[in-house]
C-alpha cells in the first residue's frame, strides 16, 4: 500500500521559532493520497491546515517526519506541486495571458513558442477565461482572478495541485461556478488535489476524501472521511441525496462537537483567562 | 521665448555645420602654395579660459574681448566671474583656468608658498591704482571730527591720525575695531596696512612659521577676509566697520548711502602697481606664443582705455555694467572710472589717475613693483626670516617676466598697432623704477634696496627682526 | 441677417453644452488663481514697504520686466554668436591662406552663457547627478530589500550620510575631483563633475531607502510564486522584485529628483557651475539696482523648473506603475 501511494505524508510535524521558545504548530500527521484523488482538508481557523498545504508545496520545512511524493523527498518548492493561493496571487502588473505565460515559460521549456502560446491558451479555455486574457487582474473580478490563478497553476502540469481556500474570498454564487469548474477539470484532467477549505458544502461535493483537523496547537488528523458519491456529481441533485446529508452531517458534527471552538463568550473569556494563567506559569 | 531660443540655437548648429564645410574646402584648396614663417607663431592652445573678480580693473580683459583683440590674435577666450580669489587661484593652479586677473601679490605669494604653494608668473601689470578705503557712516562721524577743514570741506588726504581716535576709543571701551580687505597677499591688505600704520594704528602681523595666518598678532585694528562684492553688504550687517577694495565697491557704499570712501589708493601711494595678470609657468611654458598673444591682445586693450585722454571710458563703463562682467549700475562704475571720486555723498571730486591702465608704463612688470610686495609681505610677517636683497630680486625675476612683455611689445609696433614710444625702452630698462615718492608718510621707496626700505617704518618688523 | 440668426443659435448651443459645475470649475482652475491673485497682491504690497541698499524689493512689475531683458540678452547673445561665426570663418580662411598646412576647425562661442543657457546647465548636470545617484541606489536597494544581512550592515552609513548637507560635502568633492580627474583635454569641467557628483551624493538616499522598503514589502505571495515556479535570482528580481517595487522606487526617485533640484543650486553657487546657482550668485555679488529682481526670476525660474521636473517624473511614475488605482499627487 505505501508504496503505491502518490503522496505521503509521514509522521508530519512542525515547530515554529517564538520569543518564549517554540511552538508546535502540527504532530503526526500522517497520510497517504492517491493519485487522482481529491481530498480536501478542513479545520477551524488556526489548526494549521495552511501548515499542511505549506509542507506539501516545500514552502515550509518540516520539523519531522517528511512528504514523499512518488517515493522522492520534497523539500524545496517546485512547478510539480503548483499552489493556487488564497487571494490569486497573479502579478497585478501583468495580463491573464502573462500571468498564465510566465509559469509556461519557466516550466515547459521543451515547448516551441507556437506550442507554448497554445498551451497558455488551452488553459485559459479550461477556465474559460479566453475573453479576458489580455486584462490586467485589477480589471477583472475575484472570482475571474482565482480562474487565472488555477489557469496558471494547471499550466505547470502539476503531479499534485494544492489549493489553499481557493473560492474562501468569493461570494456564493461564483463559488458555486468555480467548484463545477474545478470538478470539471479534474474529471478532465485526473489531477490529484488537495484543496484546503471551510466550507462543509465545499468539502463534500468536492471530495473523495475529507481530511478534519484538530485544534491546535500541536493540531493533527482527527478523522478521514471516504465520500462515496458517483461523479460527475451535480449540488442540486445532491441536496436531496440522504447520502450527501449524511456525509454533510458528519464533517459537522466532528467540527462542532468533537472539536467545539465556537464557544458563549463567558466561556471564551474564562479560558482565555486560564490559558493565559497556564502560558505564565509555563514561562516561570 | 524659450521657443526662440532653442530655434536660434539649431540655427547656429546648422550654421556652424556649413562654415565647417566650407573651411574645410579652403584649407584644402590652400594645401600647395607655400607661405614664408612667422615671426611670432601661432598660438599652441586657441581656447582659453580666463577668470576674473567683479572689480573695474578687470577692463583690459572685458575690453579685449568685446573690441575683438584676442579674437585678432586668433584666440578664443571665455571670460568667467570667480567666487573669491582663493578660488580663482586654486583654478588657475590646477589647470581649469588657462590664466586670471590676480593681485599683485598672488603670484608672489604662491611662488614663495605662502598660501597654495605654485609657480605663477605675471607678464602683464593689468593697472595702476583703482582702489579705497571705505569707513561706515557711524564711524566717519566719529572721524569727520579730526579731519581738518577748508571751506566746509575736509582736506584731503585724510590721514589715519583721524582714525586712532576712534579705534583709542574702541579700544579703552575693550571693543575690538574690525575692518575688512579682500585677501592675505591683496594690494588692499597691504595698503590699508601702509595708511594704518602710517597714522600709528598697528595692523597686527602674521606669523605662518607659528601657525599664526590671521594677521591679528598686536594688532589695534584687525583685519579679516571678505571677497570684494561682498564688502558694502558686509559693512552693512556691521560684521566689520570698513575696508579697503576696488572699485566699484567704494563708490556702491556711496550710492547704497552706508559708508563713506576715504581715501583712495592714489593718495596713499601715487600710482602704485594693482592688478596682474597671472598664469601657471608650466602653463607659460608649455603656450609661449599664446602667451605673448595674449599680452599683445590687453596691451592694446589697455592703450583703447586710456587712449585720448580716457576719451574711451564711458564705453567701458556701459562694457563693464554688463552682468556678466561688473554688473554694478552704471552710474556707480562711470562714478570712479571717468576720472572723479565721490567721496562723501556729493563730495565729487577729480581723480584723473583714478584708474591708470596704461599711461605711466602701467602695464609693464618692473620688478621694483614686485619687490614692494615682497618687503610688505616681510613687513607684516608673511615672509617670517629676515632675507638678503639679492632674494628680493631673484624672486622678483622669477614672477614678473618683462621678457614676455618686450615680445609682445614689439609684436604689437611691427603690426602697427603700437608705437615703439608707447613702451619703456626695451634695451635699457633695467626693471627697477627710480627711487619713488608719493607715499602718504613721505617715505621714499628704493626698489634696489628692500631692506633698507623696511627699516624706514615705525610701524612693521626690520631688515632683520623676527617674531 | 446671418449675424441676427447665428447669434441666438450660439446661445442654443451655449445653453446645450454641459457645463461642469460651478464648483468643479471653482476647485480645479479658480482656486489655484484665486491663490495666485492674492500672492501677487501680497508680494507687491510687501515689496513697496521694505527698501534693500540696492533699492526698493522688486515686485511683480520689476521681475516680469527683467525676465524680458533675459529674454532680450539672450537673443542679442545669439547674435552675437552669429557674428563670431562667421568672423572665425574668415579668420580661419585667412590663416589657412598663409598657413596651408593648418587644419581649420571651428570652436565653440566664448560669449557668456545666457540666463538660458545657464538654465539648461542646471537641468544637464541635475540629470547627470540624479541618473548617476540612481543607478547606484537602486541596485544597493534592492539588495537592502532581498537580503535583510545586507540592509542591517548598510543601515548605519545610509542614516549616518543622508542628513549631511551639499555644503558640508561640496569641499571634499572638489579637492578630490581635483586630484582625481585630470586629464589634459577634458570632456566635462571639473565644476560640472564636482556639481554633478555633489547632486549624486546627496539625492542618493531616498531613492535608496525607497527602493529597500519597497523590495522588502512585496506580498509574500508572490514570493511564494516565484518559489514554486522555482525562479532563479535573475528572474526574480526582473520578473518579480522590480515590477512590485516600482511604486515604491518612483516615490524615491521623485523626492531624490526634487532635493538634488535643490542641493544643485547651493552646489553651483559653490563649484562655479555655469548653471542658475552661478546666476544667483553673480547676481547678488553685482549688488545693481536690477540684480534684486533678477535673482527673482531666477527664484520662480528655479520653482517652476522644480515643479515641471516633479510632474514628468509623476507621469512616468503613472506610466509604469501597476497599481493603477494609487492615488499619485
Amino acid at each position: 500500500m505505501s508504496n503505491s501511494s502518490h503522496l505521503e505524508l509521514t509522521k508530519v510535524g512542525i515547530d515554529f521559532p517564538t520569543p518564549k521558545g517554540p511552538f508546535t504548530a502540527l504532530q503526526n500527521v500522517d497520510l497517504k493520497i492517491q493519485k487522482g484523488e481529491f481530498i480536501s482538508l478542513i479545520g477551524h481557523s488556526g489548526c494549521g491546515k495552511s501548515t499542511v498545504l505549506n509542507i506539501v508545496a516545500g514552502l515550509y520545512q518540516a520539523t519531522t517526519g517528511g512528504v514523499l511524493l512518488n517515493n522522492k523527498e520534497v523539500n524545496e518548492p517546485g512547478p510539480e506541486r503548483a499552489v493556487v493561493f488564497q487571494n490569486h496571487s497573479l502579478l497585478p502588473w501583468l495580463s491573464a495571458y502573462k500571468n498564465v505565460e510566465l509559469a509556461v515559460k519557466q516550466t515547459q521549456k521543451g515547448r516551441s513558442k507556437q506550442e507554448m502560446k497554445e498551451w497558455v491558451e488551452h488553459n485559459l479555455e479550461l477556465v474559460h477565461m479566453t475573453h479576458a486574457a489580455d486584462k490586467l487582474p485589477s480589471e477583472i473580478s475575484g472570482g475571474m482572478k482565482q480562474r487565472v490563478g488555477i489557469a496558471r497553476a494547471l499550466a505547470m502540469e502539476p503531479k499534485v495541485l494544492l489549493m489553499d481556500e481557493p473560492f474562501g474570498a468569493l461570494d456564493a454564487l461564483t463559488r458555486a461556478h468555480l467548484q463545477d469548474s474545478v470538478m470539471e477539470i479534474h474529471a478532465e484532467l485526473g489531477n490529484t488535489v488537495i484543496m484546503i477549505t471551510h466550507d462543509v458544502d465545499e468539502a463534500v461535493l468536492l471530495s473523495d476524501r475529507i481530511v478534519m483537523m484538530t485544534n491546535g496547537p500541536a493540531a493533527t488528523i482527527g478523522e478521514i472521511l471516504h465520500v462515496d458519491l458517483p461523479r460527475p456529481r451535480n449540488r442540486i441533485a445532491c441536496a436531496d441525496d440522504p447520502k450527501y446529508n449524511h456525509y454533510r452531517a458528519e464533517v459537522l458534527k466532528f467540527l462542532y462537537e468533537k472539536q467545539r471552538k465556537v464557544e458563549s463568550v463567558e466561556e471564551h473569556r474564562a479560558k482565555k483567562k486560564t490559558s493565559n494563567e497556564e502560558k505564565s506559569s509555563n514561562v516561570a | 521665448m524659450a521657443k526662440k531660443s532653442l530655434f536660434t540655437s539649431m540655427k547656429h548648429a546648422v550654421k556652424s555645420l556649413r562654415i565647417g564645410m566650407i573651411s574645410v574646402a579652403i584649407g584644402s584648396a590652400f594645401v600647395a602654395s607655400n607661405v614664408s614663417a612667422q615671426e611670432l607663431g601661432w598660438p599652441e592652445k586657441e581656447e582659453l579660459k580666463f577668470g576674473f573678480i567683479k572689480l573695474t580693473d578687470m577692463a583690459p580683459l572685458a575690453v579685449a574681448y568685446e573690441k575683438g583683440y584676442f579674437e585678432e590674435e586668433g584666440l578664443y577666450v571665455t571670460l568667467e566671474a570667480q567666487a573669491n580669489w582663493k578660488v580663482l587661484l586654486d583654478r588657475v593652479i590646477d589647470g581649469q583656468l588657462d590664466g586670471a586677473h590676480m593681485l599683485a601679490g598672488q603670484p608672489l605669494g604662491a611662488t614663495i608658498g605662502y598660501g597654495t604653494k605654485a609657480d605663477i608668473i605675471t607678464a602683464f601689470s593689468m593697472d595702476l591704482n583703482g582702489n579705497a578705503i571705505t569707513v561706515s557712516n557711524d564711524i566717519w562721524k566719529q572721524m569727520k571730527k579730526h579731519v581738518p577743514h577748508e571751506g566746509g570741506k575736509p582736506v584731503h588726504p585724510i590721514k589715519a591720525d583721524a582714525l586712532k581716535h576712534v579705534v583709542d576709543d574702541f579700544k579703552s571701551k575693550g571693543k575690538p575695531f574690525k575692518m575688512g580687505m579682500v585677501f592675505p597677499v591683496s594690494t588692499h591688505n597691504y595698503e590699508l596696512r601702509y595708511w594704518l600704520a602710517a597714522g600709528g594704528i598697528h595692523p597686527g602681523y602674521y606669523a605662518p612659521h607659528k601657525g599664526d595666518t590671521s594677521g591679528q598678532i598686536s594688532a589695534d585694528a584687525l583685519l579679516s577676509v571678505t571677497p570684494p562684492p561682498q564688502m558694502p553688504a558686509t559693512m552693512e550687517a556691521g560684521t566689520i566697520y570698513g575696508y579697503c577694495v576696488g572699485e566699484p565697491w567704494n563708490q556702491q557704499a556711496v550710492f547704497k548711502g552706508i559708508g563713506v570712501p576715504v581715501i583712495t589708493d592714489y593718495e596713499i601711494w601715487k600710482n602704485n602697481p594693482e592688478k596682474v595678470f597671472g598664469v601657471s609657468k608650466t602653463w607659460a611654458e608649455k603656450n609661449p606664443n599664446t602667451h605673448i598673444r595674449v599680452v599683445k591682445a590687453m596691451i592694446r586693450a589697455a592703450m583703447w582705455l586710456d587712449e585720448n585722454n580716457n576719451a574711451n571710458r564711458p564705453e567701458a563703463v556701459k562694457i563693464l555694467s554688463k552682468s556678466q562682467y561688473v554688473g554694478a549700475d552704471y552710474d556707480v562704475i562711470a562714478n570712479s572710472m571717468t576720472g572723479t571720486f565721490e567721496y562723501e555723498k556729493g563730495d565729487k571730486r577729480q581723480v584723473p589717475d583714478f584708474n591708470v591702465f596704461f599711461r605711466y608704463h602701467a602695464t609693464y612688470p618692473f620688478y621694483s613693483d614686485a619687490i614692494w610686495y615682497l618687503t610688505q609681505m616681510r613687513r607684516w610677517g608673511q615672509i617670517a626670516e629676515p632675507k638678503s636683497d639679492d632674494w628680493y630680486k631673484e624672486i622678483a625675476k622669477k614672477v614678473y617676466r618683462p621678457d614676455i612683455y618686450a615680445l609682445a611689445a614689439k609684436a604689437l609696433v611691427k603690426d602697427g598697432k603700437a608705437k615703439i614710444s608707447d613702451f619703456p625702452e626695451f634695451a635699457t630698462e633695467t626693471g627697477f623704477k627710480p627711487p619713488q615718492k608719493g607715499f602718504i608718510d613721505n617715505i621714499v621707496y628704493d626698489g634696489s634696496q628692500p631692506n633698507a626700505y623696511l627699516d624706514k617704518f615705525a610701524i612693521g618688523l626690520k631688515s632683520d627682526s623676527k617674531l | 441677417m446671418n449675424k441676427q440668426q447665428t447669434v441666438p443659435s450660439i446661445v442654443n448651443q451655449v445653453k446645450n453644452v454641459q457645463w461642469p459645475s460651478f464648483n468643479t470649475i471653482l476647485s480645479t482652475a479658480g482656486l489655484p488663481i484665486v491663490g495666485i491673485v492674492i500672492f501677487l497682491g501680497l508680494w507687491s504690497m510687501m515689496a513697496k514697504n521694505i527698501d534693500t541698499s540696492l533699492g526698493q524689493f522688486p515686485g511683480p512689475a520689476a521681475v516680469w520686466q527683467q525676465a524680458n531683458v533675459l529674454v532680450d540678452e539672450h537673443n542679442a547673445q545669439m547674435d552675437k554668436a552669429d557674428k563670431f561665426y562667421q568672423r572665425q570663418d574668415e579668420r580661419n580662411a585667412a590663416r589657412v591662406a598663409k598657413d596651408p598646412t593648418y587644419q581649420p576647425k571651428i570652436r565653440a562661442f566664448t560669449g557668456a552663457p545666457t540666463f538660458f543657457e545657464q538654465i539648461w546647465t542646471s537641468l544637464y548636470t541635475v540629470m547627470v547627478g540624479f541618473v548617476v545617484a540612481s543607478l547606484i541606489a537602486i541596485p544597493v536597494g534592492i539588495m537592502c530589500g532581498l537580503s535583510k544581512n545586507a540592509y542591517t550592515a548598510i543601515n548605519p552609513l545610509i542614516q549616518l550620510f543622508k542628513p549631511v548637507s551639499p555644503l558640508a560635502w561640496l569641499p571634499l568633492v572638489t579637492m578630490v575631483v581635483s586630484a582625481v580627474y585630470v586629464s589634459t583635454d577634458p570632456m566635462f569641467s571639473k565644476s560640472f563633475i564636482t556639481s554633478a557628483v555633489t547632486v549624486a551624493l546627496c539625492c542618493l538616499w531616498p531613492t535608496l531607502i525607497n527602493t529597500a522598503v519597497g523590495v522588502s514589502s512585496i506580498d509574500k505571495d508572490l514570493l511564494n510564486v516565484s518559489k514554486v515556479l522555482r525562479l532563479n535570482a535573475l528572474s526574480h528580481v526582473t520578473t518579480i522584485v522590480l515590477p512590485s517595487s516600482i511604486p515604491a522606487i518612483f516615490t524615491g526617485l521623485r523626492l531624490s529628483l526634487g532635493i538634488g533640484w535643490m542641493v544643485l543650486i547651493a552646489a553651483e553657487m559653490l563649484a562655479q557651475n555655469p548653471g542658475l546657482g552661478k546666476f544667483v550668485w553673480d547676481e547678488f555679488q553685482n549688488g545693481s539696482s536690477e540684480s534684486l529682481a533678477r535673482i527673482m526670476v531666477a527664484v520662480l525660474t528655479i520653482g517652476l523648473i522644480g515643479f515641471i521636473l516633479d510632474r514628468l517624473m509623476l507621469t512616468v511614475q503613472r506610466k509604469v506603475s501597476w497599481d493603477k488605482t494609487a492615488v499619485l499627487r
